[in-house]
């Protein structure tokens, strides 16, 4: 096993004040600076659209910041881009870029920035809008086969409740449609996987992994079969009904995406949410956590055919689940978060049969992981098997777990304190291996690190109000996240003038990390393949709302 | 290894004895709305309010739930006035509003049920409580019913998700690459209605417009048991309920 | 008796020369049918002279013309000959129906075929003249005459540049192997008192250890050229891809085996070992070749090539078999030589049949397709259903699977070795397992190539662009092909009958007879079953394996093996029985199959692939990715070199294309072909340094010259 150098010490903290220095410095003249609020610490608006690649390489090489994700808006037939950057442990800066209708295309950053590939691929197909240098746009959300190109349904002039045979999308699958296939061996193929495989129980993704025999020598996910235009049905609509999309498109995140929605409505209106409902929701937030790593790591056990270690995880995850239904009245914690705070509150002896239940299942889990790690036949599967190395995880911005297995510093309850976390004592583990080994490790970490919050949430609940008045103004723009159990999640909201939904947008840690998925996966065998693909826990239904 | 066959032996046995008993361990079923009798007509209509979808329609002094829009949302539960009350239930299987009556499948497939799933856009937690079918507690095996990997196999086709455009045609696939006999289950609100998603350019609002649906499992997601008794009645072992009954059906 | 093998021959060479003339002469479509004809009469003559001598066990002997200087050509046809008669006959009659193809070049008017026709009939002739020679002079000259006619044929259509090449390497090769085997006839005939078979016979026994070595060594390298043999058969891979369809059976079934009959004839008849050091060294170069040959084979995706790989592995096995033989006489145990002998010869008749098969399988393909790249081929089933019956035939025996006939001469083969256990050297014994064991994996990996070569050529879907322009489905299997498989089933489920026949040439060879351990008489007089245990013949009674007793001929239909005396067990196969067993079994199953799934419907649908929307060629398997787990477990012996070649844009993010390059030499190349030619080419270009033009230093070298002769002829 090689080892891994630890880095000398974790990312060091970045002053934004030093980060607005050296902007002014090398941009003088292009860019406009200005403290921002709801949200986002700095805001960076840029007048000279050709140094956007420049500005982006700075921040994410130079000044080590981390890449959040990119909204494009179309705000009275203009364009809006927003870049968003976590410089780590200062806050959020956002680089804007304004462009005119007639704007037929913006430099790509993608070159500069990995990460941001995906994100400029996906407003290409949904809003129409080309960058210039990045090469492989187009068949991403809408797939070739079946959409021709430039539908841009996301344009303001497109409905959402038009009916699927309407005429603006009228569509034929396309029969002579191929995959772009790029090993050029003679004798290689490309395995087909999915989007129905293992026998539907896995969500809906494609994979062609080309190979010439042994080793997969090129894998691509192609992703957005589940794809149901959550930031589209969401326009025009109220804030309790976005609620209700926030909380339903990722089903097993759903408490921190309803979270995140909250927060982005709670900065906008300006509320201060009540105590109580801030350790509440810190409660349930690290409740799911603890389900949901209990389920990746049944997951794990089951991808490498350890019948006895799947089946006790999986009874660890559904006495969480009917912990969770117990205290809530739904298994997967649906309907609790509303701006302002929480819907409900829960009477004290609730508490004493969950905490039973989540010291329980750390004793099982404590059990499994001791005898896991003396499973040789099990590690054998998982060491060495899916390395994604630090300098990968960083040029691709890998989040949550899978960026902590390989040595990133991405906890946003760390990095971002949001809610009570500021006040808490917990760990976030890291390691350095960046194989399936090492995310197991973390996963494993993580859930007890989720149990001891959970208790020191029970133990500083004081009576209270659950929840405040929160009517969200008419208008305004607000930037909220929180740490789902993937990764970091972003939601961004503005509402137009009558307190209705404008913008929706949506940046999931899934779509961070099946970006950087296949690196994890090349040069492994064929047989690993599941195992890896376990191991990342990614949900596809996540990255493709 | 020979740990984990004692380790497995010495936790003893989880499995529930449904369907030779009724499961009420707390956390199996979220619930669901029933038909609430209010003391005037207006505040049956002020109950329909608290509904995000339409779900709940006021007839008189009661407030009647339509199972198959409720998504589970708990607004009518609490957190808001004149709230209905919850059944703690999971049998809820039905048959749809277009078909007269469900046509079971041959004898020979009581207790030998091959399933094959398909994840149509769904949320991820439908397709979640199905994969709990397979867990000590529920254990579909001891009843006979398997998942396969290729609906050549299947007998059953689970459908969750509203359907997203981009899955129309695997769906569909799926569906022609089953022999007869098989039967369509659409499971969770948004196969059968759509669910917050509805009909857009991008979801078709349900499962019934690209496949024949022949058993509808209503829930957001429905738990684990209501699926095991949807089975259970696709094979005829248990009958689906009457809408008469339980369930109300939208205009 | 010897008359009508003396007739046979006769008017077989008047149809050779009648033949010969008139494809000569002759204009219009007469060529073709002239040489189909003539071409089918002789082999079906062939066939009979050499059966009624099997049969009669009588030789026959014919003086021709006497040369002075050279002596009286003489010619013999005793058993050994008529085996390889047989066989010859056996694949001339297919390889003279498959001529027809040349009908297409003669439409074209590219090629001729009186050409074609003269070499045809010159080489055939030559043929006969090697396998009934009965003295050197003759058997070498019928042998040059040979080499130079295949070279003619194989360059028959000479425009291809690679194919020219490939015949020049042939023609290089086959006279460089030609100087060793006159050498060895040389120094085996230096002390006889003429050439004539019969006094190197005698001559043989008398010579020294070192001169037996020197002949051994130049003869079977010598032979080995033609043969096949690790490390001077280079030549074979490039020469059987290159060569005509129509040539290919002849190169592949006949000449393989004439290499064989070089070997058997001085090495086993003319100049007999003393010790087993020779018999050794044949074996583990049979072993090895066999091995290197079928890994090539398994990793190669072109049908001809793989086929021609496969031919090394039989050869190696061929030679194993003898080399086993001949360490087994050597040591004076004559029935396990006599075994491995008749393994050894079973095994040349067995592959000249499969190998045609499959030869000519191969250029239907191409015909049909116009490509042998395996990753290129699939779904040929749909198109050429009766092709493929009979290619899988040919496949299974040559993956050697019951009840075929590569079954039967594996088996034999494998239990020959094992019968090492009777050695007294332990070294020997622990080479002899280490041969075995490698035959056993090359084997193993035969069944991997073959199902390779049958599953992507013939089954899943179509992967190359390649239509068959409206060609009717074929039904009817041509008579050429449908001859070979049923000959392959045959050979496969009458050993009892084939191995009597074989041991008439095994026993003067050896001195034991192979019949009487192998195919003890279950069906004719008790008294001698003797050497069986009275229980054992309980049991086989018991088991049926009498039945037929008083209506069959022969000697029963199974097949023994017994271990030492030590170890006395036996081991029983009968492919017959099996063969009865399997296809009552078969029957069986389908009436009950069609019985029971009767009333259901039939629905056929297209392939579940996951939900895409259409299965696409590229993403089914290919044959390079079958064959990489060899590939990669023998890295050590294909030393490949990979260069991987990323094409990106914009960043390394972005990869349009990824090539991976990988450049093999062959393991002989490497080793011997590479390191001869760079040291002769070394010493060329040192004598090159005495080329320097400068007229004195010439007449300088020639006066010294002649002094050194001058005083060689003043010391001698």
């Amino acid at each position: 096993m090689t080892t891994i150098p630890r880095p000398a010490s974790p990312s060091k903290r970045i002053e934004l004040n030093s980060v607005v220095a050296t902007i002014q410095d090398r941009f003088q003249g292009s860019v406009s600076l200005s403290k921002a609020d709801a949200g986002v610490a700095l805001s960076v608006t840029v007048s000279e659209v050709d140094s956007l690649p420049r500005l982006s390489k700075l921040l994410f090489w130079d000044l080590g910041c981390s890449f959040g994700g990119l909204v494009v808006e179309e705000i009275q037939g203009n364009w809006r881009l927003s870049y968003l950057f976590l410089a780590p442990e200062s806050g959020w800066i956002e680089v804007i870029l304004q462009a005119s209708s007639s704007t037929a295309s913006v430099p790509s950053i993608s070159s500069e920035v990995h990460a941001a590939d995906w994100h400029e691929r996906e407003a290409e197909d949904l809003f129409g809008l080309r960058f210039e240098g990045h090469p492989r746009l187009g068949d991403f959300i809408l797939h070739d086969q079946v959409w021709p190109e430039g539908a841009a349904p996301h344009r303001k002039l497109h409905r959402k409740s038009m009916d699927v045979h309407q005429a603006h999308f009228r569509h034929r699958p396309n029969p002579d449609w191929r995959p772009l296939l790029v090993v050029q061996d003679p004798g290689s193929f490309a395995m087909p996987v999915g989007p129905v495989y293992e026998g539907g129980l896995g969500q809906s993704v494609h994979f062609l992994l080309e190979t010439v025999g042994e080793d997969v020598v090129r894998a691509v996910p192609r992703l957005f079969y589940n794809f149901r235009a959550v930031e589209k049905i969401a326009e025009g609509g109220r804030v309790s009904d976005v609620l209700l999309l926030a909380e339903r498109f990722a089903a097993t995140s759903s408490f921190a995406h309803s979270l995140a929605f909250c927060h982005t409505i709670e900065r906008m209106s300006g509320v201060e949410v009540p105590a109580r409902a801030r350790h509440l929701r810190l409660l349930l937030a690290e409740l799911e956590r603890l389900r949901h790593h209990a389920g990746a790591i049944a997951g794990i056990c089951e991808s490498t055919a350890l019948a006895v270690a799947a089946s006790q995880a999986a009874i660890i995850e559904e006495r969480l689940l009917r912990a969770s239904s117990q205290l809530t009245g739904h298994r997967y914690l649906f309907g609790l978060n509303e701006p302002g705070g929480l819907r409900r509150d829960f009477a004290n002896e609730d508490f004493g049969d969950l905490l039973t239940s989540v010291d329980r299942a750390l004793g099982d889990l404590q059990v499994l992981e001791k005898r896991l790690y003396f499973t040789s036949s099990f590690l054998d599967r998982l060491e060495d098997v899916g390395i994604v190395d630090p300098d990968k995880a960083r040029d691709l911005n890998f989040e949550g777990p899978v960026g902590r297995a390989s040595g990133r510093c991405n906890d946003l309850r760390r990095e971002c304190p949001y809610g009570a976390y500021g006040q808490y004592k917990f760990e976030v583990p890291r390691e350095f291996e960046g194989d399936g080994y090492a995310r197991l490790r973390v996963l494993f970490q993580e859930a007890y690190q989720s149990g001891g919050l959970i208790h020191q949430a029970a133990e500083r609940l004081q009576p209270g109000p659950v929840a405040a008045r929160c009517e969200p103004p008419p208008s305004g723009v607000a930037l909220g996240w929180s740490e789902a159990p993937i990764g970091a999640a972003l939601h961004w909201v503005r509402l137009d003038g009558s307190g209705l939904v404008e913008r929706y947008r949506v940046m999931t840690p899934s779509f961070n990390n099946w970006l950087g998925f296949r690196v994890a996966v090349e040069d492994f065998a064929f047989q690993d393949f599941p195992i890896i693909l376990a191991t990342f826990g990614l949900s596809a239904t996540e990255c493709d709302r | 290894m020979s740990f984990w066959f004692w380790h497995g032996i010495q936790k003893g046995v989880y499995t529930t004895r449904y369907p030779k008993a009724i499961e009420s361990a707390p956390g199996v079923s979220p619930g669901r709305p029933v038909a609430t009798v209010f003391p005037s007509p207006m505040e049956a209509s002020l109950a329909v309010a608290n509904c995000p979808v339409d779900a709940i329609k006021a007839q008189g002094n009661s407030a009647r739930v339509d199972l198959r829009r409720c998504i589970h949302c708990q607004r009518c539960r609490f957190g808001g006035s004149h709230l209905l009350e919850w059944r703690a239930d999971f049998e809820w299987t039905a048959v749809p509003a277009e078909v007269e009556k469900y046509e079971v499948l041959p004898h020979a497939y009581d207790h030998s049920l091959h399933i094959m799933v398909v994840d149509a856009g769904d949320c991820g937690a439908c397709l979640h409580e199905v994969k709990q079918l397979n867990n000590p507690f529920y254990n579909m095996h001891r009843l006979g019913m398997f998942f396969t990997a290729t609906p050549r196999a299947a007998d059953v086709l689970l459908v969750v998700g509203p359907v997203s455009e981009n899955m129309r045609v695997p769906l569909l696939k799926t569906y022609e690459a089953m022999p007869d006999p098989k039967r369509v289950v659409a499971v969770g609100v948004c196969a059968i209605t759509g669910g917050v998603f509805g009909r857009t350019f991008m979801s078709a609002g349900g499962a019934a417009s690209v496949v024949p649906v022949n058993l509808e499992i209503p829930g957001d997601p429905p738990p684990p048991l209501a699926i095991l008794h949807g089975l259970l009645v696709v094979t005829g072992r248990k009958a689906p309920v009457q809408s008469e009954s339980l369930l109300e059906r939208s205009a | 008796m010897d008359m009508w093998i003396g007739d046979a021959l006769v008017l077989f060479f008047v149809l050779c020369a009648i033949g010969l003339v008139l494809s000569a002469v002759t204009r219009g479509r007469y060529p073709l049918r002239v040489l189909v004809g003539c071409s089918a009469a002789c082999s079906i003559l062939m066939m009979a002279a050499a059966a009624i001598a099997l049969v009669s066990g009588h030789s026959f002997e014919a003086t021709l013309w006497h040369l002075d200087g050279l002596g009286t050509l003489t010619m013999r046809l005793d058993m050994l000959s008529a085996i390889f008669l047989f066989t010859a006959g056996l694949v001339y009659l297919p390889a003279s129906l498959f001529v027809r193809n040349l009908a297409e070049a003669r439409r074209e008017r590219r090629h001729s075929i009186h050409g074609y026709g003269v070499l045809h009939f010159a080489l055939m002739a030559s043929v006969v003249l090697i396998l009934t020679a009965n003295d050197a002079p003759l058997f070498l000259i019928s042998w040059e005459c040979m080499s130079i006619l295949c070279y003619f044929l194989m360059n028959y259509e000479h425009e291809k540049e690679t194919d020219a090449r490939a015949g020049y390497i042939m023609l290089a090769m086959s006279e460089a192997g030609f100087l060793a085997v006159v050498l060895a006839f040389s120094i085996a005939g230096r002390e006889a008192s003429d050439w004539s078979f019969p006094a190197l016979q005698i001559a043989g026994t008398q010579l020294s250890g070192g001169a037996v070595w020197s002949v051994f060594l130049l003869g079977f390298l010598g032979f080995g050229v033609k043969a096949g043999l690790v490390p001077v058969n280079f030549w074979l891979p490039r020469c059987y891809t290159a060569a005509p369809p129509t040539f290919i059976p002849v190169l592949a079934g006949i000449t393989l085996n004439l290499g064989f009959y070089g070997i058997l004839r001085l090495d086993a008849d003319l100049v007999s070992p003393h010790g087993f050091g020779t018999g050794l060294f044949a074996l583990v170069t049979g072993s090895v070749t066999a091995l290197v040959g079928i890994l090539y084979a398994t990793t190669d995706n072109d049908l001809k090539t793989m086929l021609a790989h496969s031919s090394i592995e039989n050869a190696g096995i061929i030679v194993a078999g003898i080399g086993a033989s001949l360490v087994f006489r050597a040591s004076g145990h004559g029935i396990a030589a006599a075994i491995a002998l008749t393994a050894a010869l079973y095994h040349m008749v067995n592959h000249s049949v499969y190998k045609t098969l499959l030869f000519q399988g191969a250029g239907d393909i191409e015909a049909a397709t116009g490509t042998r790249e395996m990753d290129r081929l699939g779904g040929l089933a749909h198109f050429l259903p009766a092709l493929s019956v009979v290619f899988l035939v040919g496949c299974l025996s040559i993956s050697a699977v019951p009840p075929f006939n590569g079954f039967v001469s594996e088996w034999l083969t494998l239990q020959a070795l094992l019968r090492s256990a009777v050695l007294l050297s332990p070294a020997v014994k622990i080479l002899f397992a280490l041969c075995g064991a490698t035959l056993a994996l090359t084997a193993a990996l035969a069944v991997t190539c073959f199902v390779k070569v049958y599953a992507m050529s013939f089954l899943g879907i179509r992967r190359g662009e390649w239509d068959l322009r409206g060609r009717k489905k074929e039904t009817r299997p041509r008579f050429a092909l449908t001859y070979l498989a049923i000959a392959c089933l045959l050979l496969g489920i009458l050993p009892t009958y084939v191995i009597p026949a074989l041991n008439r040439a095994v026993e003067p060879l050896v001195g034991a007879s192979a019949t009487a351990s192998l195919v003890p008489s279950f069906f004719t007089a008790t008294p001698e079953n003797q050497q069986l245990p009275p229980a054992f013949l309980q049991d086989f009674h018991n088991l049926g394996a009498q039945t037929g007793r008083n209506v069959l001929p022969g000697r029963g239909m199974v097949v023994l093996a017994r271990g030492s005396e030590q170890n006395p067990v036996i081991f029983a196969m009968s492919p017959f029985y099996g063969f009865l067993a399997l296809a009552v079994f078969l029957l069986v199953t389908w009436i009950f199959v069609t019985r029971a799934t009767g009333k259901r419907r039939l629905v056929r649908n297209e392939l579940w692939a996951g939900g895409i929307p259409r299965l696409l060629p590229e993403m089914t398997y290919t044959a390079t990715g079958f064959s990489n787990p060899v590939r990669v477990v023998f890295q050590a012996i294909f030393r490949p070199n990979i260069a991987e070649d990323t094409r990106e844009t914009v960043a390394v993010h972005f990869r349009t294309a990824i090539l991976r390059r990988r450049e093999e030499t062959h393991l002989v190349d490497r080793l011997f072909f590479h390191p001869v030619g760079d040291a002769i080419s070394w010493c060329a270009r040192l004598l090159a340094g005495m080329h320097h033009g400068r007229l004195n230093a010439y007449i300088a070298y020639t006066i010294a010259f002649l002094m050194i002769i001058l005083l060689l002829f003043r010391l001698s």
